[in-house]
């Protein structure tokens, strides 16, 4: 789906002018927004209408010319305007901003695609090519986009299927049938499947707390994981609780507090650090299950970003944050399905780097943590609130029912 | 009101087919191999001046220029607003090199000369005419889509400083709005929908309280291509049911044939520029 800007002007209203060009456009198929309107108080005082035109790409060219002759003209018609920067990661002031939406740019008047679609980045233009760097990136000399001329946003695209559109149409579902939802994830994970898509799964320490690992290290096992991102914590307990048998101290099968547990994690870490790495510790037989294990086994990457308030921190954790998007960026081709499992710093910093077309489902027990995803711009998320770990066996059996 | 109160076309502005040939074929009604009668296109054209002085309307004359030829059709020259006149754009080219010559003629005559942006095409009275509703404030109907622009009409409306409404013309005979559509007085006109749009009907309908509403076949013999002199219509046919519907708002019917002149599309009224409209006042 594609958007273009139409202005119109003069006495639209008297002349019916307005009314036509809206009834053109749905009769095109396609759809629009009124994105302004100024009403001429007389009959002598001219209007004015800027109208978005929502249609696939090639029905919207043909429509935008017949509009042209009912004097309804595209607004946007120039070529971005470059700037090259001037210091290493530092932007051109007035840098256009990026949205997660695919988006092309005019340069010397041909639209290109952006190649890379990520929020909050700036676009830069280089060979003919057009593409989002995040602003510590970019490099002196490199050509940036500037101001928001010759650059259109595709809306999002609702066409692949609409069962999908009306599925996801209801952002956050806590009065919905969760056995029904899992049953749509799973739909969602074997069409992209299907298709060669990749599954991004980004884990919280409540996976392992709520008794998921087993099942989502099956899944990684199985190949229903192509990437895995998240922080110390959920692989340390991943680890504890394969070795020791507890999640920050408490027993994974039992629910119960364990003498002096609350140590249990730091051993865990410290015995991994003793190792080298989390592969290495997996090599030697200290960890030997679990889906940090699953992950070394199957060859599955995983990335560990670290935070602030990290323990150790396992020796596989990236704690320059910066990197550690870097790293999970470098990953995300060909991403079409993200699974985010009750986490919050994680699914926020993997929902930044996603591209709006990647259909995200964020599972986690707060409904206030998959409002604040959606409100962070991750608009294409599905937040589903219930308890993770039950979510994740559900979805297991359901992945692995015909295996 | 009665019959009569239009408040212009008294004063009228004409170009003698000296040099009047369908050279080209630019409407669907020009061929090339169609001969014109030289001879009788002039005494059709001086016939017409006859009729229009005897209607109590002062002719005023343009002289004819040879490299081009439908300069005849006056109403195209462009539009005038009271002491401003904004010469026409033309969209084909064979005409283009009329706006010069119309430019100068109506400086040259003491009009004010304001000229529509280069990339916008409007062809003058041909597409666009006034009506005055009792009581209320003149709108300039606007034809658009084969000679003119609809953006011309937001151009226009700057210019003149009247309402412009366009309408979309759909039939490609009736490639001007003066072929559908003939403003009477204040209530009535001659109106053809068999050129317009669904939205230019329902535009039309809203503005014109009373219309005498045209067939097929009386729009396709260029009855609204009318030129009205206060109480005197003079058509290029009047068909009975036209003329006696005209005749019993109180109208004159002056049946004037100018078939030669229909070869290149054109009737009475292509033929005649009102000097005295004034759409701002």
């Amino acid at each position: 789906m594609s958007t273009e800007t139409i202005e119109v002007t003069g006495h639209i209203v008297d002349s019916l002018l307005l009314a036509k060009i809206l009834d053109t456009i749905l009769d095109a198929g396609c759809d629009y927004e009124i994105e302004d309107v100024h009403i001429g108080k007389t009959s002598l005082d001219p209007s004015t209408a800027r109208i978005a035109v929502i249609g696939d790409e090639a029905k919207l060219d043909q429509l935008l010319d017949e509009l042209q002759v009912h004097g309804a003209n595209r607004t946007h018609q120039h070529d971005v305007h470059l700037v090259p920067v001037e210091q290493d990661g530092v932007l051109p002031a007035g840098f256009y901003s990026t949205t997660n939406l695919a988006a092309d740019v005019r340069v010397d008047g041909t639209w290109r695609p952006v190649e890379n679609p990520e929020m909050d980045c700036a676009l830069i233009v280089a060979d003919g090519r057009a593409y989002t760097a995040p602003m510590h990136k970019v490099r002196a000399g490199e050509q940036v986009v500037v101001g928001s001329d010759g650059v259109r946003v595709h809306a999002p695209s609702h066409a692949r299927d609409t069962q999908v559109f009306e599925f996801m149409a209801s952002e956050v579902s806590s009065e919905k049938p969760k056995a029904l939802l899992v049953t749509q994830v799973a739909d969602r994970m074997r069409a992209a499947r299907r298709r060669g898509g990749r599954v991004l799964v980004v884990a919280g320490p409540a996976v392992v707390h709520t008794g998921g690992a087993t099942d989502l290290a099956r899944l990684v096992t199985e190949g229903w994981v192509d990437l895995l991102f998240a922080g110390n914590g959920f692989a340390t307990h991943d680890i504890e609780a394969d070795v020791l048998g507890t999640s920050l101290g408490v027993s994974v099968a039992e629910g119960k507090p364990t003498e002096g547990g609350h140590a249990n994690h730091l051993r865990v870490i410290n015995e991994v650090r003793r190792h080298g790495s989390i592969a290495a510790a997996v090599e030697a037989g200290y960890v030997t299950g679990g889906v940090m294990h699953a992950c070394v086994r199957a060859g599955v990457p995983f990335v560990l970003g670290g935070s602030v308030r990290d323990d150790g921190p396992l020796p596989d954790v990236i704690t320059d944050t910066v990197a550690a998007a870097d790293a999970l960026r470098d990953q995300l081709g060909g991403m079409e399905v993200a699974l985010m499992l009750a986490s919050t710093l994680h699914a926020i910093a993997a929902g930044n780097c996603l591209p709006a077309g990647v259909e995200t489902f964020c599972v986690d027990i707060n409904q206030a943590v998959l409002t604040k995803l959606a409100d962070r711009g991750s608009h294409q998320a599905l937040g589903i609130v219930t308890d993770v770990g039950p979510f994740v066996g559900q979805l297991t059996n359901e992945l692995l029912r015909d295996a | 009101m009665t019959a009569g109160d239009l408040r212009w076309g008294r004063r009228i502005l004409m170009c003698p087919p000296r040099h009047f040939g369908v050279l080209y074929e630019i409407n669907p009604w020009m061929s090339s191999e169609v001969k014109v009668d030289a001879d009788r296109a002039q005494s059709q054209w001086g016939r017409l001046v006859a009729t229009l002085q005897a209607a109590g309307a002062e002719v005023v004359e343009m002289a004819a220029r040879p490299e081009v030829p439908d300069l005849v059709f006056t109403a195209n020259a462009g539009l005038v607003n009271g002491d401003q006149f904004v010469p026409s754009h033309f969209r084909h080219a064979e005409r283009q090199p009329e706006t010069e010559v119309n430019a100068a003629w109506f400086a040259a005559a003491g009009w004010r000369v304001d000229r529509l942006p280069e990339d916008l095409d409007h062809e003058g009275a041909g597409d666009a005419l006034p009506f005055t509703p009792e009581g209320g404030h003149t709108v300039l109907l606007s034809g658009y889509s084969f000679r003119s622009d609809a953006r011309a009409a937001t151009a226009l409306a700057d210019l003149l400083g009247c309402p412009v409404r366009p309408i979309q013309l759909v039939d490609p005979r009736l490639y001007h709005l003066d072929l559908t559509f003939c403003p009477l007085d204040g209530r009535r006109a001659l109106v053809a929908p068999l050129g317009w749009d669904g939205y230019g009907r329902k535009v039309v309908e809203a503005l014109v309280p009373e219309p005498l509403v045209l067939s097929d076949e009386e729009t396709l013999a260029f009855c609204a291509n009318s030129v009205v002199v206060g109480t005197t219509v003079v058509m290029p046919a009047a068909p009975l049911r036209v003329a006696r519907q005209l005749e019993a708002w109180g109208f004159d019917v002056v049946e004037c044939p100018v078939d030669e002149f229909l070869k290149a599309g054109g009737g009475c009224r292509c033929l005649t520029l009102a000097l005295d409209v004034a759409l701002s006042a």
